[in-house]
């Protein structure tokens, strides 16, 4: 089987590839850097992963796990590993990557991306679980940052400088999260620019984008909306400062037609465009 | 990381277990309460559950209908922590909790169904085996035939149950005839999932065939499995049971019995 180049991803638009447009993509094979899949949904066989498998023969994939908890208080799981560990081997994704969240504590799961006080202690954890996961798969695991609906007291340092001293301890990446960044930046009044200045520039490997809704004043990162235009400002402060990267549009509840998220991707591949032509 | 740990475990009980927030969480949000961030929390934590649920169990939601079904996911996830980080794997008490959820209990045939939808969700996830090779298995002496042991894949299983389980499912598939006749009197079900060409199907065994399928599922040899058979079943035809099989892929592997 041939596959597109797999050591890094274009830096290029890419869409989350969802169920309801498989088929669609693969019949049509529209014009796409790049797709970027949930891992979970392809740990086994059969079905999904023999079409991961014949999407990947056209495009690079990037697998974005949700269910690993980097900062979980629990052993990291070592049978999740081991599973993403297969799947890279087949798949031969150009990025990987996970939240910088939690989802176990003691014999509680909850699934979901949940946050945690930055602190010395915490940064402690993570960087040792980042080292665990980098080590078993054999590459560099890119760390998202978390959109969050409350802060801890006590968080001894800001979320931008948690990502970077662990990108300085590990090697690990950044997944940038636009819209996160945007949630956090109205939700907690957390400072985006100085986010912005926080992450080496050179540690940014890809970012997203998505859009939210609100609940009673609080911004909750449904991935159910297109980008809002704030957060494509925050992007083209992103691009200006950071560079253009790989850039991703989510979108994962009340999935429109592929048309519709293809129109957001062309946004986006727009900004990188005007982004590299002001850098020549 | 004690710290990190207690911080983590006291949140977690706010999310689940319905505590108050600890003190180590800020109370001072510009556009809402507290309150209204743990909710968001709380609600999420519900939500991916019941749609982890309800992609697990289509049949039964469409059995009972969506409201009942929010009502029965609502009481199993009060009851079921999830254990896995990968939300595929919730759900699986799903039969043993319908049997005891009181108002379903005019359903009787609806734990065996949530059974055999939970078979079908494990086959759907299950891992690739290798198909089995005819040209290794023609190599053994037949004389040596009722010593082989037969593995089935991960994504084959049995479900047995009183009712028509099978006919049901079917009825509830994406495109199936919407006038279908159900007839609860027709006697016992023994539904076989099985996946091929990495389609989920499931068929209906007879009787003789169950048993002897699960006879080799618990791992005893075929001459074990089939003399036991036969002892019950004076009709049982072993070369249509295996055909069957085979041709559905059921069985992906063999050994020799040690003695």
């Amino acid at each position: 089987m041939t596959m597109p180049a797999n050591h890094t991803l274009p830096c290029t638009a890419g869409i989350g590839l969802r169920v309801p447009h498989y088929r669609e993509v693969l019949e049509n094979l529209p014009k796409l850097g790049w797709v970027e899949v949930h891992n979970e949904n392809f740990f086994g066989g059969g079905a999904p992963l023999r079409t991961l498998l014949k999407v990947r023969e056209h495009y690079p994939v990037s697998l974005h796990g949700v269910g690993m908890g980097l900062a979980s208080a629990s052993p990291l799981d070592q049978k999740h590993l081991s599973a993403l560990h297969r799947l890279c081997e087949v798949v031969q994704p150009a990025a990987v990557s996970e939240h910088l969240c939690w989802n176990t504590a003691g014999e509680i799961v909850i699934n979901d991306l949940l946050p945690f006080p930055y602190t010395q202690e915490a940064l402690s954890h993570v960087a040792h679980r980042v080292e665990q996961v980098q080590e078993k798969l054999g590459r560099q695991l890119l760390v998202e940052n978390l959109s969050s609906y409350l802060s801890f007291s006590h968080s001894e340092m800001s979320e931008g400088e948690f990502l970077s001293e662990l990108t300085r301890r590990t090697g690990c990446g950044i997944l940038f999260d636009v819209e996160n960044l945007y949630v956090n930046m109205r939700n907690l009044g957390v400072n985006a620019e100085a986010f912005i200045r926080a992450i080496p520039a050179e540690a940014v490997k890809e970012y997203h984008l998505a859009g939210y809704s609100v609940r009673d004043g609080c911004l909750v990162d449904t991935h159910d909306h297109p980008v809002y235009p704030e957060v494509w400002e925050l992007y083209e402060i992103a691009l200006r400062h950071i560079g253009p990267r790989p850039t991703l549009i989510e979108w994962d509840s009340d999935i429109p037609a592929l048309a519709i998220l293809m129109d957001e991707r062309a946004k986006a591949q727009q900004r990188l465009e005007n982004c590299d032509a002001c850098a020549v | 990381m004690p710290a990190l740990c207690n911080d983590l475990s006291s949140f977690a009980r706010t999310i689940v277990h319905g505590e108050e927030p600890s003190s180590e969480i800020d109370t001072n949000y510009t556009n809402y309460s507290v309150a209204v961030a743990v909710g968001v929390y709380r609600n999420n934590y519900r939500g991916n559950l019941h749609d982890a649920l309800a992609g697990a169990y289509p049949v039964i939601e469409q059995l009972v209908g969506k409201d009942f079904f929010r009502r029965m996911t609502r009481q199993f996830i009060g009851q079921h922590l999830s254990r896995s980080g990968n939300l595929h794997h919730y759900g699986a008490e799903m039969s043993g909790f319908v049997a005891e959820f009181k108002p379903a209990q005019d359903l009787v045939y609806l734990p065996d169904v949530a059974a055999l939808e939970w078979a079908c969700h494990c086959a759907y996830f299950a891992d690739d085996a290798a198909a089995l090779d005819l040209v290794k298995l023609a190599q053994i002496p037949p004389v040596q035939y009722s010593e082989l042991i037969l593995c089935t894949s991960p994504a084959c299983h049995l479900v047995r149950s009183r009712f028509p389980i099978a006919a049901i499912w079917h009825a509830h598939q994406p495109g199936a005839p919407g006038d279908f006749h159900i007839d609860f009197d027709c006697g016992s079900c023994n539904a076989l999932v099985c996946r091929k060409n990495d389609v989920v199907m499931v068929f209906e065994l007879a009787e003789a065939d169950a048993a002897w399928l699960q006879g080799i599922q618990a791992g005893i040899s075929l001459g074990e499995a089939t003399a036991a058979t036969l002892e019950r079943f004076p009709n049982f035809d072993l070369q249509a049971v295996l055909l069957n099989i085979v041709t559905q892929g059921v069985l992906v592997d063999f050994s020799m019995a040690n003695h």
